[in-house]
């Protein structure tokens, strides 16, 4: 388990201070309000945008002038970066430092504005996505850098539905997934100061749903976490009333029907 | 031949055909597929190619960049039917005979998927155009190694977008890396050993911590071997790991 370590002082920006908008077109492109005040950074700082993009390996890059005089460029199309989930970074950089030390970085910040081809706004942190990738599996849980997708066929474009609608789909998987994810959070721990990193927010999301309200215990402890995750998925069916659903669910449906 | 694409279509029969040739390693391979106008259409502006024979990653990288140069490289690097079109007509270098008889491996060496992060680096064809266009030069890594199979350094490096938008990683890379003298790859520089300074344990985690502090994409190679630090200051180019 490895962490990253912020060894120099950059300093964390929050996300509301960086407002974007995404614009549907071929490709799609975006604008972007940055409001630095009360961030002290010398007037000739670099400002940089990152856009990425979940099922795409492209990391489209747009500087932005400086901390005293932002300005954009005017190309902000996003060639390559067809997904629904574009999320974007600032950055902002030492001009006087011949290694372009970070001084402040937002990151993953998630489109405030966008059209029908992009998804916007504070999003659930397993965002379901379709994708033709599966071959023959049904799901599977994708880790990227900023977020855990759960995959769904696109052979299967029903199921995405079901997920939301059937108990005999989401009582089956979603528990699994919880397991999972919580599992890889351990393994895969967040860096030093990323509110917004997925394992961050699972874990917070985990800890509340802890019947005790219990912290993650401590990273090198593996029997601990493991009884900690059984806690967890345990409450989270139980507060879900997975048991009971799948019961009357399965009065309307026999199992024969479904093979 | 003009070059073509497969559509969704095309790319679930030459999927099937693949499965029909690791049943019988001996069959022709399937090229009634390239031309099949269901199953096809040509690129547009219109381009010819050869089915010409490569043995290195550098030969294959080379034709298929002049090859392709009329298409737009952006398109390309996420066109799945055109690179799965690809290894079709290119079969018998991404998977030559022996005796008649070819080994066929997994789909995702041959068929493209531009939006699995998991596969996407392993396409062979794809792979080799890539490192050409992200390295026009200092790719001595990666060139020279065969086409027919996925070399841990272009697997180590190309699965990590990373490492890959850094503009000057692959000079880095040559500088650290490659031998001069012997012209080859340092030894056990992939290793499973942890040694200090190895390109598949050590120079990710190093990268990903600089990368963590300092905007590393518009560095020059020197500033990067200068904050990789002392680690990576190996003493001759020609040592092993």
């Amino acid at each position: 388990m490895i962490k990253r370590v912020n060894s120099t002082g950059r300093r964390r920006i929050p996300q509301q201070h960086v407002q974007i908008e995404v614009c549907d077109g071929d490709p799609r492109s975006f604008d972007a309000s940055i409001n630095l005040a009360g961030f002290a950074a010398p007037d000739d700082a670099l400002l940089v945008m990152e856009a990425t993009c979940a099922g795409s390996s492209r990391v489209a890059r747009f500087e932005w002038g400086t901390v005293a005089s932002p300005t954009p460029p005017p190309d902000r199309l996003l060639h390559g970066l067809a997904g629904q989930h574009v999320l974007f970074t600032l950055k902002i950089i030492d001009a006087s430092d011949p290694f372009r030390k970070l001084l402040g970085v937002a990151e993953n910040i998630r489109p405030l504005k966008g059209g029908k081809k992009t998804a916007t706004g504070r999003q659930g942190i397993l965002p379901v996505e379709l994708s033709d990738d599966l071959e023959d599996e049904p799901w599977r849980v994708e880790y990227r850098t900023s977020e855990v997708f759960l995959l769904i066929n696109s052979k299967l474009p029903f199921l995405r539905d079901q997920l939301r609608s059937d108990p005999l789909v989401y009582a089956l998987i979603y528990p699994q997934v919880v397991r999972q994810v919580l599992k890889q959070a351990f393994a895969d721990q967040a860096d030093e100061d990323s509110p917004e990193a997925w394992q961050t927010r699972w874990m917070s999301f985990a800890s509340q749903l802890h019947p005790d309200q219990l912290a993650p215990p401590d990273e090198d402890d593996g029997e601990e976490q493991m009884q900690w995750i059984d806690a967890v998925v345990s409450q989270f069916c139980r507060q879900h009333e997975f048991l009971q659903r799948l019961t009357r669910r399965s009065g309307e449906t026999t199992w024969e029907d479904l093979s | 031949m003009k070059v073509r694409r497969f559509n969704q279509q095309g790319i679930d029969a030459f999927r099937q055909r693949l499965s029909d040739l690791r049943q019988n390693p001996a069959a022709d391979p399937p090229l009634d597929l390239l031309e099949n106008e269901r199953l096809t259409q040509p690129v547009s502006p219109e381009l010819q190619i050869q089915a010409v024979h490569f043995e290195t990653k550098g030969e294959a990288a080379h034709y298929l960049s002049l090859a392709l140069n009329n298409l737009k490289a952006e398109e390309v690097a996420t066109d799945s039917g055109l690179w799965t079109w690809l290894s079709l007509l290119f079969l018998d270098s991404v998977s030559p005979p022996t005796d008649g008889r070819r080994i066929i491996r997994n789909d995702y060496f041959y068929v493209f998927e531009p939006r699995n992060p998991r596969h996407f680096y392993r396409h062979l064809l794809f792979v080799s155009w890539q490192i050409l266009r992200l390295a026009p030069r200092c790719h001595a890594l990666f060139m020279g190694t065969r086409i027919s199979s996925l070399d841990a350094i272009t697997a180590e490096v190309m699965q990590r977008l990373y490492l890959t938008r850094i503009r000057c990683i692959f000079e880095v890379l040559e500088r650290l890396y490659w031998d001069p003298v012997n012209r080859r790859p340092r030894r056990g520089i992939t290793g499973s050993r942890v040694s200090p300074g190895n390109l598949r344990h050590r120079l990710p985690l190093r990268i990903s911590q600089l990368e963590k502090n300092y905007d590393l994409v518009d560095l020059n190679a020197d500033q990067l071997i200068t904050l990789l630090g002392e680690e990576f200051a190996f003493k001759s180019p020609g040592s092993s790991f």
